[in-house]
């Protein structure tokens, strides 16, 4: 059956993205604008059509090309939803060349129908294709602007890491080819066998440089610091979100990691992208680039419910994934207002609470809730990983997970002195934010706080979810 | 020739792609290793749909998608290149060094 409906919602996204495109060469460049309206109404739109197609059951198109099950949807709903709020913060981005708005909305959902179909992907031959499809439109996107020394030398990074990866994984694709005699994931549980196994390494390995997992994270931190902030904001959270996807997808259920005792190997990555993101994170100066090592330690938290492989495991990774969502672009959302005026170092938030109390008191919201503290989602989130863990006989992986969001509350922590504790240099002088920023920030904080005092809501949404058709 | 043959050829291959990728200092250098190891996977995708599993062709079509993919990537990175080399004047990875901490 070639089932070319279930990927409908994946192509008529490519498709606005084209009309983004083709509308750019008709408008006038004062009407840019409209573009990044149009494309973020686009992505609205078709997350609206998912949203109204859930509930149907899960099926396979082409063979075993794709698959649309409960789990693939979530991600596909994370995605979307991502796209649409860095959209909104993009518009009140002002070094975004406003000749290119077309380009840059189209390119935002071209990966993001990557992404999508990246989520649905069950052949590794669709896997490949569409992270190629994320990754290209990322790169250039994290160049975007053009002129800027800084954005040229973080997409020059991205893409030597992010082509270096792809290699591997190719590589790691062709010899599961030769194990297998097929690209279809299903099919390599008939032939086990050591070049079964390395190939399942160099996968992972290519994964994990998308996901920013601990060895092979040294991109991200530059790459994230140097492109645009929304850019930044999506990087942070689409492609992270669905590399874990697939990563639960290969490694959680079709292949799962204890029959190939790849579990010692995914835990040690697990604590050691925590360790390292934290704790690098303490020397940053800069807002962005503590984001960064923080992303990378969510990452790491992310990483425990892989090791786990447990059904628990995989619903505090959906959990997880769905409330990062909300609280990192929050983060990234109050960083890129008050960076736009007064540059990304730390010290722009000196006294941000006597400019603006509100941005301050949000800001410390999506903080307290990165480090887990226990009123907001983020702790929902982190309990139900650790929660797994302990209950799968690990627990020496959630007492580093414990140990490590502890830490991280000092980092976090330094970002909120400095907004309450201490004075502007000179007159404290009001703070102009835009609207769409101010959108986007409202919709994190509803997700931090409905998701996170009253969890029974998304609980019941992840177990509904967690479903996935091999 | 055996598939051994090809394997070993192609495992080579990868190798030296590898090593260059982590020890060439100019991007062009860089991209052309990026290219071997590519080129590597794709040896070794024909070699098994020869030998291995003939019925198919799998193989052929991934092979074909990572050239497409490949030269796309490439493009991509060229001009990555010409906008930080109109900036900076250099090509050499250590002569990037505006983001560190």
């Amino acid at each position: 059956m070639l089932n070319l409906g279930l990927l409908t919602p994946d192509l008529v996204l490519a498709g606005l993205a084209l009309a983004v495109m083709l509308a750019d060469m008709v408008l006038p460049p004062s009407r840019s604008r409209w573009l990044y309206h149009l494309a973020w109404v686009s992505a609205a739109g078709v997350l609206t059509a998912i949203v109204l197609g859930l509930g149907k059951p899960a099926t396979m198109g082409m063979g075993s090309l794709w698959v649309a099950d409960s789990f693939s949807q979530f991600f596909k709903m994370t995605t979307l939803l991502a796209a649409v709020l860095c959209l909104l913060l993009s518009l009140d981005y002002k070094a975004l060349p406003a000749r290119h708005a077309g380009t840059f909305g189209a390119l935002m959902l071209f990966s993001t129908a990557g992404l999508m179909l990246l989520v649905s992907a069950s052949d590794l031959l669709l896997v490949f294709v569409s992270l190629e499809l994320v990754s290209i439109s990322s790169f250039i996107l994290a160049g975007f602007e053009r002129s800027n020394p800084k954005s040229n030398e973080g997409a020059m990074k991205y893409f030597l890491f992010g082509a270096f990866s792809s290699a591997i994984m190719v590589f790691g694709i062709s010899l599961y080819y030769g194990a297998a005699g097929t690209t279809k994931l299903a099919a390599g549980l008939a032939a086990p066998g050591p070049m079964l196994i390395l190939a399942l390494i160099l996968i992972f390995l290519g994964f994990g440089f998308k996901a920013s997992l601990a060895p092979m994270h040294f991109w991200v931190p530059d790459a994230y610091e140097g492109a645009p902030t929304p850019v930044t904001t999506f990087l942070s959270v689409a492609p992270k979100l669905a590399t874990f996807a697939v990563l639960m997808r290969v490694y959680g259920t079709v292949f799962p990691s204890a029959q190939y005792e790849l579990q010692a190997l995914v835990a040690l990555i697990a604590s050691l992208t925590m360790t390292v993101g934290n704790f690098t994170a303490f020397f940053q100066d800069d807002a962005k680039r503590l984001l960064a090592y923080s992303s990378i330690a969510q990452a790491g938290y992310l990483l425990i419910g892989l090791a786990v492989g447990t059904p628990l495991g995989l619903e505090g990774v959906m959990m997880y994934a769905f409330v990062y969502v909300a609280m990192n672009i929050g983060a990234f959302a109050v960083i890129q207002a008050v960076g736009e005026e007064g540059g990304y170092g730390l010290d722009a938030f000196d006294g941000l609470s006597k400019r603006s109390l509100g941005l301050a008191l949000t800001m410390t919201f999506f903080l307290l809730s990165l480090a887990g503290i226990p009123p907001l989602a983020g702790f929902m989130g982190k309990l139900y990983i650790f929660a797994s863990a302990v209950e799968a006989g690990r627990w020496w992986l959630a007492v580093v997970g414990v140990v490590n969001s502890v830490a991280s509350v000092y980092f976090y922590f330094r970002i909120v002195h400095r907004m309450f504790f201490r004075g502007t240099r000179g007159e404290p002088a009001g703070l102009r934010v835009g609207p769409h920023v101010y959108g986007a920030i409202a919709v994190a904080v509803a997700g931090v706080l409905f998701f996170g005092i009253p969890p029974e809501p998304l609980i019941a949404g992840v177990r509904a979810s967690a479903h996935l058709l091999p | 020739m055996t598939l051994a043959h090809y394997l070993t050829v192609a495992s080579l291959l990868f190798l030296i792609g590898v090593f260059g990728a982590l020890t060439r200092r100019n991007i062009i250098g860089i991209l052309m290793s990026i290219e071997l190891m590519f080129n590597a996977a794709n040896i070794n995708l024909a070699a098994f749909e020869r030998f291995l599993h003939p019925e198919g062709v799998a193989g052929a079509t991934l092979a074909l998608f990572i050239m497409t993919v490949a030269a796309a990537e490439v493009v991509v990175g060229l001009a990555l290149l010409l906008a930080i080399y109109r900036n900076t004047d250099t090509a050499y990875v250590e002569d990037y060094n505006l983001l560190k901490g």
